[in-house]
């Protein structure tokens, strides 16, 4: 089991210079000069050569590539050209607010998703499944900006049932940076009129975020619970006399499981990395907003570290994923 | 130990009392995505130039709209002499302004400041080196409260003064900025995002991507009228709509033109039109060979460019109509419009230029936005269209920013639509760029050598006399006007809607925004 953690280890590893090593040689491909971009229409041009020799970009292709790769290893991901500042430190910035947005539009998707597919197997073909499905349908297809500036006009703007953009009201006092994630900061500086405030602020983007993956994650519970409910052993066990709730939850559902644990790991990574249009229509300062910044003024050291970080962060979901099938399925077996 | 309870307890109360009272705190929406340091001395951004402004006093000052009257800052009085070889130019603080910190500012602060803006290097470092001339070790404390600063005889005194109100000449306080310094930095890292300055607030936090919270700075000689100022990122322009709407921002920059009209009609809010000194402009390649090099050619775009349908029309009145180089608001502003939108006069140069047929040709446009908040490309199909009626039949290719700027660079244009705003207020920030060949910038981009034009920019430079500066200046902007490679179509306004409850709010052309000035009524 060691052994084999270790390799999908090394493996994640490999993935993650392959990574480098592709965004390297496509930014070498755009014919856009960054110096002139991070500089902007007035700049000299002793300013670019000098910004040049300082980010090494007059240094030949591989030796650029080269020292990337050397300061990797010091788990260093060089400056940014638009920040001036080290990459790993925009990220340590702007990871946790993406982090706090995706678990709880992961959590969205759980609470909704699950038990909505449970629901329309067990009545399939009638009212509550073509419910289930006509939802998923409808939410899986909405774009996320229409959802959000629908769900902003009328929940906030008209109703004023929930707050606007942003992490916590203007007029509260943030609470003391410790994670990032203002939610859990504030809890833990025991701010509740904070800790409420963010929690509030995060319902609408993290439904939005949240509900194409609920759609998707309906739809296939209930494929899977489907494929489980026609099977034998569950003919048996309803024989046996056992209540729905003892058929769903202890027979058929962990079978269900496996697909739906493969589906879960690539939509929370999905969900890590997909946040761009959400995070700008809700102002909320994360990952998505920096990588796309970062690569509209050509700045490839961040949007190098952000893949790098995105595809480490894949890798490991999917290490995860693959150990739970030995939990869940005990004739999975690693060796 | 009840003590203790007791000053807990206030403390909780003090925070209350900032979290509801709304009148306290003034929040400010927009697009605050460029900022990434609020160092004085390295700042180069619009929003870290508006806070930056808010956090540091200068020696002097600008005050309002007004960019030609020079105003006491943290020097009281100040003189310029011609010395032997150089200018000498002399300050004389005013005592008891003090820091953040509570120390007071004195001419070494001054020195340490302007020496580590040199040192820094930072993207407005070539205002210091290379417009004013300033050296290393020109300048000088004479005693506690008296600064001499040399500039050399080739340079303007008047420009250095106008550099002077820009965020490079913010005064830090020299000893926590060296207490915070690493390895040599000159606490450049620790500036970034903090404050030590002796404006009317002082920096609480940043939250990168989210909001900066600026507090009244304790000390300073000029208390704010709001002691809270929150800046909010809302890059969204329907959501900032929305949130100036539900009372969450007070000042909301970024509307659309419809969100505007809108806003402008509804009596809980106003909109105020900021002027800029930025203007849109077509650049003509005038290298050997391109049509554009003959002046007929040149005269024939002019007349064949419709400004009034432009301004009223695509850019809802939110600009000013110019065809001169240098923006209203700057001494040498030259209001004349000779040009009116006439095919038929144009068509007639064009045949006399050898173009009978009309002339086709690249006009080279951004896929951003334009000066007045209007999508470049929408720009160009207007002039493409009023072109068109001349016989100029324009093939409009929409790039990317930095690839239109790389291409302009390198003179690989035939027409180009661009945008320019002096880099420090005064006349000479647009008459060498657009004038003089040498300066490698506008004029060169296009080919535009025209010696009388650039030894006239030289010289209107050095003028310390106003009203012959501004003769000079009125020389020069006809001579371009009529030889030039430009033809310029705008001057936009920047508007900004405001909640009716904002008193005192401005922001001045060159995009500083006093929020001390700024009261919230009930």
């Amino acid at each position: 089991m060691a052994a084999y953690v270790l390799k999908r280890l090394g493996y994640a590893l490999l993935v993650g210079l392959g990574i480098t090593f592709i965004t390297f040689f496509v930014s070498q491909v755009i014919p856009i000069d960054p110096a002139v971009a991070a500089l902007g229409e007035n700049a000299r041009e002793e300013q670019i050569r000098e910004f040049r020799e300082r980010y090494g970009l007059d240094k030949p292709l591989l030796v650029q590539y080269g020292l990337y790769l050397q300061r990797l290893f010091r788990l260093d991901l060089g400056r940014s050209l638009r920040t001036g500042r080290p990459v790993a430190e925009d990220l340590k910035e702007f990871f946790p607010a993406t982090l706090e947005l995706a678990l709880s539009a992961f959590l969205v998707a759980l609470l909704l998703g699950l038990p909505a597919g449970v629901w329309a197997a067990l009545r399939q073909n009638r009212p509550p499944d073509l419910l289930v499905r006509l939802l998923a349908l409808l939410l899986g297809s909405t774009p996320v900006f229409f959802l959000a500036i629908l769900l902003l006009d009328l929940l906030h703007r008209r109703l004023g049932l929930l707050p606007g953009p942003g992490r916590l009201d203007p007029f509260l006092l943030p609470p003391p940076r410790v994670t990032g994630m203002v939610s859990l900061d504030a809890l833990l500086a025991g701010d509740w009129a904070a800790f409420r405030d963010a929690l509030a602020h995060l319902v609408l983007p993290a439904f939005v975020l949240g509900s194409a993956s609920a759609a998707l994650l309906a739809r296939m519970v209930r494929a899977a619970m489907l494929e489980v409910l026609s099977q034998d052993y569950i003919r048996t066990v309803w024989a046996k006399g056992l209540s729905e709730r003892q058929v769903v939850l202890r027979h058929a559902l962990k079978n269900a499981a496996l697909p739906v644990l493969t589906l879960l790991g690539g939509l929370l990574g999905g969900l890590l990395s997909g946040a761009v249009l959400t995070e700008t229509i809700f102002s909320w300062p994360g990952l998505g907003r920096y990588v796309t910044q970062s690569a509209t003024s050509l700045d490839f050291p961040a949007v190098m570290g952000v893949t790098l970080l995105v595809g480490v962060v894949y890798s490991l979901l999917n290490l995860l994923v693959d150990l739970l099938y030995a939990l869940l399925d005990p004739r999975i077996r690693y060796a | 130990m009840k003590r203790g309870f007791l000053g807990l307890a206030l403390t909780v109360l003090a925070a209350m009392g900032l979290a509801q009272d709304r009148t306290q705190v003034l929040v400010y929406g927009g697009d605050f995505t460029d900022l990434i340091t609020l160092d004085p001395q390295v700042v180069y951004e619009f929003s870290g130039v508006l806070i930056a402004d808010n956090l540091y006093e200068t020696l002097v000052r600008f005050e309002g709209n007004d960019l030609s009257t020079l105003r006491p800052g943290l020097a009281e009085s100040w003189k310029v002499d011609r010395g032997k070889e150089e200018w000498i130019l002399t300050f004389k603080l005013r005592k008891g302004s003090r820091f953040s910190t509570g120390r007071e500012v004195t001419a070494k602060d001054v020195v340490f400041s302007f020496e580590r803006a040199l040192a820094l290097k930072g993207p407005g470092s070539f205002l210091f080196t290379e417009i004013a001339g300033l050296k290393p070790g020109a300048t000088k404390a004479l005693d506690p409260y008296t600064v001499e600063v040399r500039i050399p005889k080739t340079a303007s005194p008047q420009s250095f003064l106008s550099i002077l109100t820009f965020t490079i000449g913010g005064v830090v306080d020299s000893e926590e900025v060296q207490k915070n310094a690493k390895g040599g930095d000159y606490g450049k890292d620790f500036l970034s995002s903090n404050s030590a300055g002796s404006g009317p607030y002082r920096l609480v936090r940043w939250d990168r991507g989210s909001q900066v919270l600026l507090e009244a700075n304790p000390y300073a000689r000029v208390k704010p009228k709001t002691p809270r100022v929150i800046l909010r990122y809302i890059q969204e322009p329907a959501v900032l709509r929305t949130a100036l709407e539900s009372g969450e921002v007070d000042i909301a920059e970024g509307l659309t033109p419809e969100a505007l009209k809108a806003i402008a009609a509804n009596p809980r809010f106003k909109v105020l039109r900021a002027e800029t000194l930025r203007l849109q402009y077509l650049g003509m390649n005038m290298k050997a060979g391109s049509p554009f090099a003959h002046p007929k050619v040149r005269e024939a775009v002019r007349y064949a460019v419709n400004q009034d349908e432009l301004i009223q029309g695509l850019l809802q009145g939110n600009a000013l109509k110019i065809q001169t180089f240098i923006p209203k608001g700057l001494l040498g502003y030259n209001p004349a419009t000779p040009y009116a939108y006439d095919p038929a006069r144009a068509r007639k140069l064009l045949a006399e230029a050898g173009y009978p047929q009309g002339l086709e040709f690249e006009l080279l446009v951004s896929t951003g936005i334009c000066g007045g908040g209007v999508p470049c490309p929408d720009v160009a199909a207007k002039l493409q269209a009023d072109m068109a009626k001349a016989g100029l039949r324009a093939r409009i290719r929409a790039i990317a920013n930095a690839e239109l700027l790389a291409t302009y660079r390198a003179q690989n244009h035939q027409m180009v639509l661009a945008g320019w705003s002096p880099d420090f207020p005064d006349p000479d920030g647009n008459a060498t760029p657009w004038a003089d060949y040498d300066a490698r910038s506008l004029a060169w981009r296009n080919s535009y050598q025209d010696e009388v034009a650039a030894k006239l920019a030289r010289q209107a430079a050095l003028e310390t006399d106003p009203k012959k500066r501004q003769a000079l200046y009125k020389v020069l902007t006809e001579r371009v006007l009529h030889q030039g490679p430009y033809a310029v179509l705008y001057q936009p306004a920047q508007p900004i809607a405001l909640s009716a409850k904002v008193e005192g709010f401005l922001k001045n052309p060159m995009m500083s925004s006093p929020l001390w000035l700024v009261e919230k009524r009930p």
